[in-house]
């Protein structure tokens, strides 16, 4: 099968549609500006806001006043544009994002507490995010094919990943594939506690870089069996022909010095692809300008392409700024952009190397663009890398296999701890039980290294995020701690066994409300059926948290402590 | 300075989750990173935010940290001398 892409849709700082965004990257016209609509304390801080106010999105969508998060309102904006462009119908929709609704958890956590925002309080699950914006489609997607991956900065390349597996085993015939992310108080000042942010415009890949800008938005592609999409006339705006996810397991925000996982992600979608190092275009890199990923992610490229034979590389986050969970989608629809165009976009304000950094492209380039990579990297060291391509690429197709189940370890059945005292400092109750329940599962599945760990929650690490949001409008955005926010994001468990095991394998993590598991159990069924593992390691989980306990009290529900560890094998 | 440093290294246990130790575990000149108490670049933010919450000390760039965190001793000192509250 040769996956065409049919339709992309985009949303960023640098404009609302494709029209807009390719005319700004052509004018190198950055959308890096003081805050209008994050109401922050810390507005010394420059961002890449979407240019419309919640209101004006609302109107241009033609949507009444139900709620919604601000990531769902970008991401109708920018799937419509998608399927728009496509011109068909969608059975498959598949968005990454980590914030979901927490704008409006934080926004209105007092009315949370007090049971006044009860329509609200569901936003706060990633998944329902996502669904939102199915819903306001003009189409009815299977419920068990809207997906929530939720990997932080790479959650949108492991939906358009997660989207061509199941093209090709014949779960989807076209999918709507990407990413969206808001802006919330939450992470900005999470990623303020980690110091990496710039308070001047982002500098990628220069010497004197001094951390990123904040953006948000949403991308998307519409992908589909490029037999499909010649059968209906449609046009066709290049090709997937390559992906690749890995676990640097390195550490729980920052890359390996030599960027080991990176590297293992490029050369592996690479090799799906049949392409050589030689024929890559450009690379639009992960280039985030904190001084770890650029020096990290230069490395990677240094180890595969060798310093000498360098493709032309550009991080368009000097553009955008760091569009967190919709970094992939946006980043992929900026490449088919360039390569429909023939241009090579500029890395803004680049202008000092030193040893051991790439030199990107600085102006515009006009030249033909027909293989690209496109890399998104998370915390945890999760690693995407995407090859797009302007011709056709054959990708293998599978039948559906089932994977077989061998061993299920739950929280019950492990009476002591198997995490060391060492290990122990920094997890919470909770990731030590699941380290520990993960530890035996494995133990019994006689299994060393899993090729890929997925977790499945419905809520996602809610201690250390109840803990961060608490602290953070309690004491007005002052004095927050960087570890519960490193702890807060959906992958953070994923991460950390794939760092305490030492395995650079696939590594995801889905919310998707109760579908979650069945989530994580299609990928792992499409990888297995498309023989790219033999073995998975399935973890679920969600955290009991009383402070949440009483918010969802007013919608009649509850959480519960789950820590469920299985080990799937292929037939 | 002896109260000073004292008070830091509750500070330093509860900050860092060190759940088994008490002050008189950790060496006043000792190395806190590498060696020592084998602290990472999540300790290093963990204990940039303790001298803000605690002591009203800012530090803007991260790298600044390396110094100032060599041992207990030297925190302090670097306490003493900067503290706003």
């Amino acid at each position: 099968m040769k996956i065409a892409i049919t339709g992309i849709g985009i949303v960023s700082a640098i404009g609302c549609n494709c029209t807009q965004t390719l005319q700004s990257l052509l004018e190198q016209r950055s959308g890096i500006a003081p805050m209008r609509y994050l109401n922050s304390v810390h507005s010394d801080y420059l961002v890449g806001e979407v240019n419309l106010s919640n209101e004006e999105l609302r109107q241009r969508l033609g949507l009444n006043n139900a709620p919604l998060p601000r990531t769902s309102l970008l991401g109708i904006m920018a799937a419509r544009e998608a399927v728009a462009m496509c011109q068909a119908t969608c059975d498959a929709f598949i968005s990454g994002t980590t914030v979901g609704g927490m704008d409006l958890t934080e926004q209105h956590w007092h009315d949370y507490q007090s049971g006044k925002a009860t329509e609200n309080i569901r936003f706060h699950e990633a998944g329902e995010s996502t669904r939102a914006i199915a819903e306001h489609l003009s189409m009815t997607i299977p419920q068990s094919s809207v997906i929530t991956p939720s990997t932080a900065c790479s959650s949108a390349l492991n939906a358009i990943f997660l989207g061509c597996d199941m093209l090709r085993t014949g779960q989807a015939k076209r999918a709507i594939v990407g990413g969206a992310e808001s802006l919330s108080l939450f992470h900005f000042n999470g990623f303020r506690t980690l110091m990496i942010l710039d308070k001047q415009p982002c500098r990628p890949f220069d010497v004197n870089r001094n951390g990123l800008n904040l953006g948000e938005g949403a991308g998307y592609l519409v992908i589909e069996n490029e037999a499909d999409a010649i059968a209906r006339g449609a046009k066709i705006l290049g090709y997937v022909g390559g992906y690749a996810n890995t676990c640097d397991a390195y550490h729980q925000t920052a890359s390996s010095p030599e960027g080991k996982g990176a590297y293992l992600a490029m050369k592996s979608a690479l090799e799906m692809s049949g392409l050589q190092p030689s024929d890559i275009d450009y690379i639009n890199a992960h280039g985030t300008a904190t001084a770890n990923n650029d020096a990290s992610e230069s490395a990677s490229f240094e180890h595969l392409f060798g310093t000498q034979q360098l493709p032309a590389i550009s991080s368009t986050k000097a553009f955008t700024g760091h569009t967190t969970s919709a970094s992939g989608g946006i980043e992929a629809v900026i490449c088919v952009l360039a390569m429909n165009n023939g241009f090579i976009p500029a890395n803004l304000r680049w202008e000092q190397t030193a040893e051991g950094l790439i030199i990107p492209v600085t102006q515009t380039l006009h030249q033909p663009v027909h293989h690209v990579l496109c890399n998104a990297f998370g915390f945890g060291g999760n690693e995407s890398s995407l090859v797009l391509a302007d011709h056709g690429i054959e990708l293998s197709e599978a039948a559906l296999v089932e994977p077989i189940s061998v061993q299920t370890i739950d929280e019950q059945m492990v009476t002591k701890t198997l995490v060391t005292a060492s290990e122990a400092r920094r997890m919470t109750p909770q990731m030590r039980q699941l380290v520990s329940v993960a530890r035996q599962a494995l133990h019994n599945a006689g299994i060393d290294k899993p090729d890929a760990i997925v977790c499945a929650t419905q809520w996602g690490c809610m201690l250390q995020s109840m803990r961060f949001l608490q602290d953070m409008i309690v004491s007005g955005e002052q004095e927050l701690k960087p570890t519960p926010f490193i702890q807060s994001t959906h992958n953070a468990v994923a991460s950390l066994i794939a760092i305490l095991t030492g395995n650079h394998g696939y590594n995801n993590t889905y919310s998707q409300g109760q579908q979650s598991l069945a989530c994580a159990l299609t990928d792992i069924r499409s990888q297995m059926s498309l023989g790219r593992i033999s073995s998975a390691l399935v973890l679920e989980f969600d955290e009991q948290v009383a402070v949440w306990d009483e918010v969802l009290a007013h919608i009649g529900e509850q959480t519960h402590n789950i820590a469920r560890a299985r080990v799937y094998i292929k037939k | 300075m002896e109260q000073l440093i004292e008070q830091l290294k509750q500070q330093i246990i509860e900050a860092l989750n060190f759940e088994d130790m008490t002050p008189a575990d950790i060496a006043t000149d000792a190395p806190l990173f590498g060696e020592g108490l084998g602290l990472d670049s999540i300790d290093a933010l963990e204990l940039l935010m303790l001298m803000d919450r605690e002591y009203g000390i800012k530090i803007a760039d991260p790298k600044a940290g390396k110094d100032i965190f060599r041992s207990v001793r030297t925190m302090a000192e670097y306490i003493q001398e900067h503290r706003t509250k």
